[in-house]
């Protein structure tokens, strides 16, 4: 596949850590840029499809996403946290642009980032992904649903409201709750 | 806003998710611009988003997207950057190591860069029509001095040979000799020399008998209108009783019927003293 693609230089190790691969990135290797995507494609790619439910769109998304890190790396600095985690968030905000049929918000990007996890490690990562998960499984369902209605469906507090008959006040905090619960659990 | 100053925690949540209205994202992100606190929570915030991303449920890319998008890396294939530290102080361009420039390395220009190199060979080409301009102005200058001197030159000979004639004619030295038939007596002679277009009038005497001191010798123009003798100039003959009047000042286009000389007190006269002494027609 490296053949197909012209890259002609052995791949990095994937043991690389993101800032390594971005300096690369940056002297224009192919083969980091290629670590990278193997390292994130798959978050993004859901992430977006899931906001988008179209496999062609969310495809675009991937697509202009690591573009953007191959054109200007500097734009993620290793101050906004874990690649990982940013990325996931910038298929996110870029996927509701998408569905809104809006222009790209330039402040999308801009975006410090508090992580404390190597989600360049694939153990680490995937054990991360397990907790989550079961924090969120067991928040309650309002609020478990509200989230995922602003977070992937990109429903406003009042269309949310809206639609489940909440009081705005009422949505806006099953919000910040599930947050605050995800957080809390995840500092314990 | 809530009491203490700071964006409700509720509101910051949703300006994170870009979930407000613009009017209060605007709001949101001149104070979490200014506010540590809240530009720190925010960061949280968007801590806690990319933990909640992870949760959804994971899908592999299509495999061809991997190879899409390494195929338009190829494509835009970009150089290493040049680390300005290593670089010579003054490279050698075209003959070192380093590539020439290329027009792609060239900035790009401007619509006045790409007109001002043209307003240089306007300009130069103006000059050179004001050059050839000036050029022919001076060669048509330089010509008409030549002829003008040319004519000066023409002018100022024949004024040094009608200068010659005159100092000849008038000069009290020259030799003046009248021939007449051998043994004969030399008689009282003169010829007038009239143009009556330009009133000039050249007049020459010989054998002129000698006069009184208050005694004169007259000329007389007299007209072929038939109108009064016109005084024409006075002369004493010289000890060779020649005399001449050499350009007298005559009013121009006076037809003459004849020349007559009298003989008139000192200082001439307006009216002609009879008898005529000499005559010609």
């Amino acid at each position: 596949m490296y053949r197909e693609t012209g890259i002609v230089n052995p791949p990095p190790p994937s043991t690389q850590d993101d800032a390594a691969l971005l300096a690369l990135v940056r002297r224009g290797d192919n083969y980091a840029m290629a670590s990278l995507f193997d390292r994130y494609s798959k978050i993004v790619y859901s992430v977006a499809l899931r906001v988008l439910r179209d496999p062609a769109a969310a495809e675009d998304v991937l697509q202009e996403i690591f573009m953007q890190i191959w054109r200007n790396p500097d734009a993620f600095i290793a101050t906004r946290g874990s690649l990982g985690a940013w990325l996931a968030v910038v298929s996110r905000n870029r996927s509701i642009d998408a569905l809104r049929r809006r222009r790209p918000s330039e402040s999308i990007d801009d975006m410090a980032l508090a992580s404390n996890y190597n989600l360049a490690d694939e153990a680490e990562r995937n054990n991360m992904i397990e907790k989550a998960r079961g924090i969120i499984d067991h928040l309650p369902v309002e609020q478990r649903k509200t989230l995922e209605m602003a977070f992937f469906d990109g429903l406003t507090h009042s269309e949310i409201a809206e639609m489940t008959g909440d009081p705005l006040g009422t949505v806006k905090t099953r919000i910040r709750s599930a947050l605050t619960t995800l957080r809390k659990a995840f500092t314990a | 806003m809530n009491t203490t100053g700071h964006i409700e925690r509720d509101d910051l949540v949703l300006f994170a998710m870009h979930l407000l209205s613009r009017e209060d994202a605007e709001i949101a992100a001149a104070h979490v611009h200014r506010c540590p606190e809240c530009r720190r929570e925010l960061t949280e915030i968007h801590g806690d988003l990319a933990i909640y991303a992870q949760t959804v449920d994971m899908q592999s890319p299509p495999a061809h997207a991997r190879e899409r998008l390494l195929s338009q890396v190829a494509q835009e294939k970009k150089f290493p950057p040049v680390d300005i530290a290593e670089e010579p102080s003054l490279p050698a361009r075209g003959f070192g190591s380093r590539p020439s420039l290329s027009d792609d390395d060239l900035p790009k220009r401007s619509a006045i860069g790409k007109v001002f190199p043209w307003i240089g060979w306007a300009i130069a080409a103006a000059l050179a029509v004001t050059a050839g301009n000036l050029y022919f102005q001076r060669e048509t200058l330089r010509g008409s001095l030549a002829e003008q001197n040319t004519q000066i030159a023409q002018l100022t000979n024949d004024a040094a040979t009608s200068r010659e004639i005159m100092d000849t004619m008038t000069d009290p030295t020259a030799m003046r000799v009248t021939l007449t038939k051998a043994q004969s007596q030399p008689v009282p002679q003169a010829r007038a020399t009239y143009v009556a277009e330009k009133g000039t009038l050249i007049f020459q005497a010989d054998n002129m008998a000698p006069l009184p001191s208050d005694k004169v010798y007259e000329l007389w123009l007299i007209p072929a209108d038939g109108g009064s003798p016109v005084p024409a100039g006075v002369f004493h003959p010289d000890e060779h009783g020649y005399a001449s009047l050499i350009m007298p000042p005559l009013s121009k286009g006076m037809e003459a019927k004849a020349f007559g000389v009298t003989i008139e007190n000192e200082g001439g006269s307006q009216t002609p003293t009879m008898p005529i002494i000499m005559v010609g027609t």
